[in-house]
């Protein structure tokens, strides 16, 4: 079985074959696990997209999305999370090439523009309170805090799973068992980043056009 | 079931993919100028803002599925099948919740 | 209140660690007792065992429901149960017999039987699948502590906004509800995804897709429909829980919410659901009529055909539930087409089980009989199902018992009687006895007449015009014979659930006379290639697999078992490990804390599930082996 030539590669640390992620059984599993869990958020965040839509209109007494949203803050915000998808791509790039050096630059970066994306995003919710959109003040703010809140949280969670992933390698290396890990983590990173090219179509730029 | 952990030096087969990523990265940022572009300009006719959003976004994600997430076809059918169900099942829900709620 | 829950809980952490991180022995006391072994395996033929014996354990609990309000209605103007009781009543029952029975029964025979039948020694993930079936136990027991504390949910197991919010159903009923759903729907979710991943990647060598039984192809798309099905209950949920708990207006029609997104999300969930839960037991009668008609299963082709096409139609037909709502004729009648179109797919089947058993050389034991009883039976609530998907007709049936009837007819006609035939077919692969069949045709006579007796009548109590989950009726409605009937065959059915439990008692019993043997029903497929009940590696050496119903095929090759695929060697397989209990537990903790709105709660169980998903994350964990010395040893054991 598969695991048992990783645990005896562990042990004797060979070289690492070219596409490391793949080579066992486990890592194979680990890759289409987490492409059937990208399809099952796909669903979930299309129906937190459905109830925005439904509700977009409801904002009561509230500002309305025009009012409301700030482009050039959108736009950082995209550009910060793009970003990030192609530096975690690089880190995957490094670690084909077995260099330790670069993934960790490179799934650094990753993590601190995720923190600025998440920074940028707590701004942004206090600006709005202030402007009186609120969670509990219309079906419009519920909805809007829920979708984007969510998207937030699956961007905190990457954050947490890349750097634990980081000191991982840091410990172990680049192994037959850390390198699946870092490949799932960085499709995970990237799907965040799809979800978000909706978002800001869908809720901002949309929202701007009424 | 059979595992192949092929033990053979491997600098030579992962030759640098870097430029053709940040090549694609350079596209999703034209996407998305364009899409920021068509709101804040005011580019196309009023009717066809959204479709044209929309486009521009599906254009994108395709592409960061195709080059970032390695997505592929050929090698792996049955992956790229349930990632699309996914996205057609999703459509299908974001747009009954929207149109007949 | 609260904080003393926090303290308690810390100081059971502190414990922990101070008598388990110190004391070995205290460790080896746990370790070396029975029971830790349940705990913490991640086999999945112990899986299969846990889930059957927690779906049958919610069964006793749905039963006594069900046969509470059957009580309740067998006089009119009855006052034994009555108001908010009976509302309690009948939403347990119905969310209790959909999520904590019918799918973990079936998860039950899949655990078992995927495995073995696609020649793999373990499913994908089997830490994962720990981990789904302990959510599914917690979420469980978490709504069932409702009787002991607060009350139950009451506003049927659709939970339909406005009345599941806190202006018309105070108090903590449907929190238990939203939250218990919630955790056994991560469970679930995880264990489609399991199953998908093990039938995608885990596949004997030869065992190609269109030789896989069809019981694995329709757990297979079952768990396609799990995967995409469960997401939108999570968003439902959320939204029914940010509005009880953090006061969000999702539902609130004053502040610009819309009722109707509930609706919509509860059924674009519900609907894959109801063939989620049918797909696994359809596949349970293909295998079992083919073996016990002693056939190739006719137009095996056309069956995997008719599964897919059910699986996708399955996603388009969820506004058939919503009728009534008022979506307008254009939107009724796309939905009304799709639904019928369904019929197609499932005629095909309904034949092909037909002219299977056409010429076979049919044996009578209780996993046929119950397969036998299933086809009429289900074709019943089939038809009425046609019925129903005519929106005009619909109108008139909308929410009386002739729904109530349709969809017992298709959940026990079809799913129940699927997985009681599962059960007779392979508790001999699970247990290495077989169930005693006396008792087991007992059992399904008694259990048939009682549902159709309980059944059919209340088609006709429902065009009578009674409105299901009306707790009482007028003496001159005319319907009192009809409900009395039908109370009467409830009863019955719970003499034939009792029976079942008396089967397996006695059949223990009697197991040293009862005793199986690899393949005591004579099979076709390849579970039946190895002893029962397996080794724990199930595949000595993997198989090689050259024709649908693989072990047939030996068989009449004249060999006495699979022709192996690789040479003996020493098999690697993974460690148990009490991490998904901790972490069910964590979650059970953060559910009840939401529950009674002590957030503090909440965190601590959350953060007791971080901290065992970062030390999964962190302890490398690479699994023991099994030295061929030992393969060899049990081989001529068994």
């Amino acid at each position: 079985m598969s695991s048992a030539e990783l645990h005896h590669h562990a042990q004797t640390s060979a070289p690492l074959p070219p596409h490391p992620e793949k080579a066992t059984l486990e890592g194979r599993n680990k890759i289409l696990g987490i492409w059937l869990l990208i399809g099952a958020e796909t669903v979930l965040f299309a129906c937190l997209f459905g109830t925005y839509l439904a509700l977009r209109g409801s904002n009561m007494n509230g500002p309305t999305t025009e009012e409301l949203f700030q482009i050039p803050m959108v736009a950082a915000a995209t550009l910060i999370l793009l970003t990030s998808s192609l530096t975690s791509v690089l880190g995957v790039v490094g670690m084909h090439q077995n260099n330790v050096k670069k993934v960790q630059l490179w799934f650094g970066i990753t993590v601190l523009l995720g923190a600025a994306f998440l920074g940028l995003e707590i701004y942004e919710f206090i600006e709005y309170v202030h402007e009186g959109h609120t969670f509990t003040g219309s079906a419009f703010g519920s909805a809007f805090y829920t979708l984007i809140g969510t998207h937030g949280s699956h961007v905190l969670f990457g954050i947490t799973w890349i750097s634990s992933l980081m000191i991982q390698v840091a410990r172990r290396g680049l192994t037959l068992e850390t390198t699946p890990k870092l490949f799932v983590a960085s499709l995970y990173w990237h799907f965040v980043d799809v979800v978000w090219v909706f978002i800001f179509t869908v809720v901002y730029l949309m929202g701007k056009v009424g | 079931m059979e595992t192949n952990v092929q033990h053979q030096p491997n600098q030579s087969v992962s030759e640098d993919r870097s430029m053709k990523y940040v090549l694609s990265f350079v596209w999703m940022l034209l996407l998305t100028g364009a899409s920021f572009a068509i709101v804040t300009m005011h580019l196309v006719p009023e009717n066809m803002v959204i479709p044209a959003l929309l486009i521009l976004a599906m254009l994108q994600v395709l592409l960061q599925f195709f080059t970032f997430m390695h997505l592929d076809f050929k090698k792996s059918r049955l992956t790229a099948v349930f990632t699309f169900s996914g996205i057609a099942i999703g459509f299908i829900c974001a747009i009954a919740l929207w149109l007949i709620s | 209140m609260a904080t003393l829950v926090v303290l308690l809980v810390f100081a059971l952490f502190i414990g922990a660690i101070l008598t388990g991180g110190y004391n070995k022995q205290m460790i080896e006391r746990f370790r070396s007792h029975w029971l830790w072994e349940w705990l913490t395996t991640v086999d999945h033929k112990k899986i299969g065992v846990l889930y059957a014996l927690g779906g049958g354990f919610f069964f006793i609990f749905g039963g006594i429901e069900a046969l509470l309000m059957r009580i309740q209605l067998f006089f009119p103007d009855n006052h034994f149960i009555v108001g908010r009781d009976f509302n309690e009543l009948l939403s347990m029952h119905g969310t209790t017999m959909i999520f904590f029975v019918a799918m973990p029964l079936l998860f039950a025979l899949m655990n078992v039987a995927i495995p073995l039948q696609i020649g793999a020694r373990d499913v994908a993930f089997p830490f994962l699948n720990a981990l789904g079936f302990w959510l599914f136990f917690a979420g469980a027991l978490l709504m069932n502590l409702s009787w002991l504390f607060g009350g139950a949910p009451d506003s049927g197991w659709t939970n339909y906004v406005p009345i599941a919010l806190n202006e018309y159903s105070p108090g903590t009923g449907i929190d238990y509800y939203v939250l218990g759903l919630q955790i056994a729907g991560f469970g679930t979710t995880m264990g489609g995804l399991n199953f998908l991943a093990t039938i995608i990647n885990m596949r004997a060598p030869g065992m190609s897709f269109l030789r896989m039984p069809l019981f694995t192809w329709t757990s297979f798309v079952a768990s396609a429909l799990v995967l995409f099905g469960f997401p939108p209950l999570t968003a439902g949920l959320f939204l029914v829980m940010f509005d009880r708990l953090f006061g969000a207006q999702f539902f609130e029609v004053a502040l610009g919410g819309n009722p109707v997104i509930w609706q919509h999300l509860f059924w674009i969930f519900g609907h894959p659901e109801v063939y989620i839960v049918i797909l696994p037991a359809f596949g349970v009668m293909s295998d079992v009529i083919s073996n016990f008609a002693r056939k190739r299963l006719f137009g095996y082709t056309s069956m995997v055909f008719a599964t897919l096409l059910i699986g996708f139609l399955g996603f388009m037909v969820w506004a058939h539930h919503m009728f009534t709502v008022g979506m307008g004729p254009m939107v009724n009648s796309i939905f009304a087409i799709a639904t019928m179109a369904i019929a197609v797919p499932t005629g095909i089947k309904v034949f092909n089980w037909l002219f299977t058993l056409w010429g076979g050389k049919i044996t009578f034991t209780t996993a046929m009989l119950y397969a036998v009883g299933f086809i009429p039976t289900f074709v019943m609530g089939g038809v009425t199902g046609i019925m129903l998907s005519v929106p005009p007709a619909d109108f008139q049936y909308h929410d009386t018992y002739f729904v109530v009837a349709h969809f017992h007819y298709v959940l026990i006609g079809g799913t129940v009687f699927g997985i009681l035939s599962g059960l007779y077919y392979w508790w001999p692969k699970m247990f290495g006895y077989t169930l005693n069949e006396t008792l087991g045709k007992w059992n399904f006579w008694i259990f048939f007449i009682g549902f159709h007796l309980t059944f059919l009548i209340q088609h006709v109590i429902g065009l009578y015009g009674m409105p299901r989950r009306y707790f009482t009726y007028q003496a001159e409605d005319g319907i009192t014979l009809f409900n009395q009937i039908s109370t009467v065959g409830a009863v019955m059915m719970a003499v034939g659930a009792i029976l079942l439990v008396l089967n397996i008692f006695v059949s223990y019993r009697q197991r040293e006379s009862l005793v199986a043997g690899g393949d005591p029903w004579d099979g076709r497929t390849l579970e039946w290639a190895i002893p029962s009940p397996p080794p724990v590696y199930n595949f000595a050496q993997l198989p090689q697999v050259r024709a649908l119903d693989c072990w047939w095929h030996e068989k009449m090759e004249g060999n006495k078992e699979m022709e192996p695929a690789e040479p003996l060697e020493s098999i690697h397989m993974p460690n148990d490990t009490p991490l998904p209990l901790i972490m069910s537990i964590g979650f059970f903790i953060a559910g009840l804390g939401l529950v009674f709105r002590a957030f503090e709660v909440g965190i601590v169980g959350l953060l007791v599930v971080i901290v065992a998903m970062f030390m999964r994350s962190f302890k490398p964990d690479h699994g023991y082996h099994i030295e061929v010395e030992e393969i060899k040893a049990t081989e001529k054991g068994a």
